[in-house]
């Protein structure tokens, strides 16, 4: 038995699978089985969030409190008295019924920053640069309406919820931390967030819109806030620093003004009515401008 | 959204410059593989009946080859579910013949005339991102008698 040499010709180690095409099929199935599993959770947290009681809503509202005033540029305000006429405003905007074993928290935060928020368990966040800035309580309460709107339909759960299991399943997988390899879920999950948002964002609106229309009668000057500041982001793009703030976490396009007037019109809701102006001194603490000279 | 880009960019220049050097590397194989392809290989010689030798010693070719972002990245998402690793088996593949090419070619400057008790040992290197490896190390060896 002689050595016959005999040369490679054909690579049988190696698969003839062009490697785009490997790659495009993995990415692909990642990308699909993470949306589907997204969606899942969306519909489970959707689930679970209603079935929480009230005492939960309450206590998770409690334990996340603390994070926001930090958030917000700014420390919380323990004694003024704009808030108990905050607190007055908010009960006779709520929806009738609403509320009734979650106490409405309305906490203030001293800060530049132009900020409403909603968090859960009755927590409503509200910083004094926002109050330098409404010229009316139509649009005040609007924005106070939109927020309980929030509140009202556990939307702050409902998005930390989904968080959590985004967060736990990452967490498992070990997945999309330090760079390399699957970060693309982190981006499949960013892009469809999004709308969720959107949607709570108008049936908000819709629960603000309502709210402010019953307690005044008509729903006149409460948009103008949001007008406000669309026209001066389109004239000073750049210079607006304090209310852009809202205005980002906040976009009230033109969409959602069309949208509420639609709801306005179908409704009946008057659109008209006489402005009712915010109490002297909102700007200030205590309602007292003596001896703080507001300079908005 | 711009580590996004980043990530993009960092994808294909793993996988073009992974490509490019893939290439270059086999055309050298072929061609060393065909001007060393009259030396004898064997894996048998341990508890074997030897051919008549009058000398022997022992060649080791090393071989370290690293992979590319692009086939990390592949090999991160076949972590998830299983399968082959279509982006590593040409790496091992080069390492292997590249491994071996550098046996013989030491052996046959050294006079051989057969290469006995080849074996084969790899391991990887650096790679400290989980489901991915930084290097790739195949060391051959075998017994050159003359």
């Amino acid at each position: 038995m002689g050595f016959k040499p005999k040369a490679i010709t054909e690579e049988v180690n190696v698969s003839k699978v062009n490697p785009l095409i490997d790659f495009a099929y993995l990415l692909g199935v990642i990308i699909s089985l993470t949306l589907v599993i997204y969606f899942i959770l969306g519909l489970a947290v959707d689930w679970v969030v209603p079935q929480l009681s009230p005492q939960q809503d309450i206590r998770i509202g409690e334990l996340l409190a603390p994070a926001v005033a930090p958030q917000l540029g700014g420390e919380l305000i323990q004694d003024d008295t704009r808030q108990a006429y905050l607190s007055e405003l908010l009960e006779g905007l709520h929806h009738p019924g609403d509320f009734a074993d979650i106490p409405l928290t309305l906490n203030l935060v001293d800060t530049e920053l132009v900020n409403a928020a909603a968090l859960a368990g009755g927590q409503l966040f509200v910083t004094t640069a926002f109050l330098e800035q409404v010229e009316s309580e139509n649009e005040l309460a609007f924005v106070l309406s939109h927020e309980l709107g929030h509140l009202s339909a556990r939307d702050g759960l409902k998005s930390l919820g989904r968080g959590i299991f985004v967060l736990l399943g990452s967490m498992v997988l070990n997945l999309g931390h330090q760079g390399t390899g699957p970060d693309v879920i982190g981006y499949a999950l960013n892009l469809n967030s999004l709308n969720y948002s959107r949607a709570q964002e108008y049936r908000a609106d819709e629960y603000g819109l309502e709210s402010v229309v019953h307690h005044y009668g008509h729903g006149d000057n409460s948009l103008d806030f949001f007008r406000r500041l669309a026209q001066r982001k389109e004239a000073f793009p750049d210079g607006l620093i304090r209310a852009s703030e809202y205005f980002q976490t906040h976009p009230l396009t033109e969409k959602r003004i069309e949208h509420l007037q639609a709801i306005a019109a179908e409704q009946g809701w008057p659109m008209t009515g006489e402005i009712t102006p915010v109490p002297s001194g909102l700007a200030c603490a205590n309602f007292d401008c003596d001896e703080n000279p507001s300079d908005s | 959204m711009e580590e996004l880009i980043i990530f993009v960019v960092l994808l294909s220049v793993g996988y073009f410059f992974g490509v490019l050097a893939e290439k270059k590397h086999y055309k050298d194989i072929q061609k060393r593989e065909q001007e060393t392809l009259s030396l004898a290989i064997s894996s048998f010689g341990a508890k074997q009946p030897l051919p008549q030798a009058s000398d022997a010693q022992l060649f080791v070719g090393e071989v370290v080859i690293a992979s590319d972002y692009f086939k990390t990245f592949v090999m991160a998402l076949r972590n998830l579910w299983g399968g082959r690793v279509l982006s590593y088996e040409s790496l091992l593949d080069r390492g292997r013949r590249e491994a071996l090419l550098r046996v013989k070619e030491q052996a046959i400057a050294w006079g051989a005339t057969e290469v006995l008790n080849v074996r084969y040992e790899t391991s990887t290197i650096g790679g400290k991102k989980q489901g991915g490896v930084g290097a790739i190390e195949i060391i051959a060896y075998g017994t050159a008698i003359r």
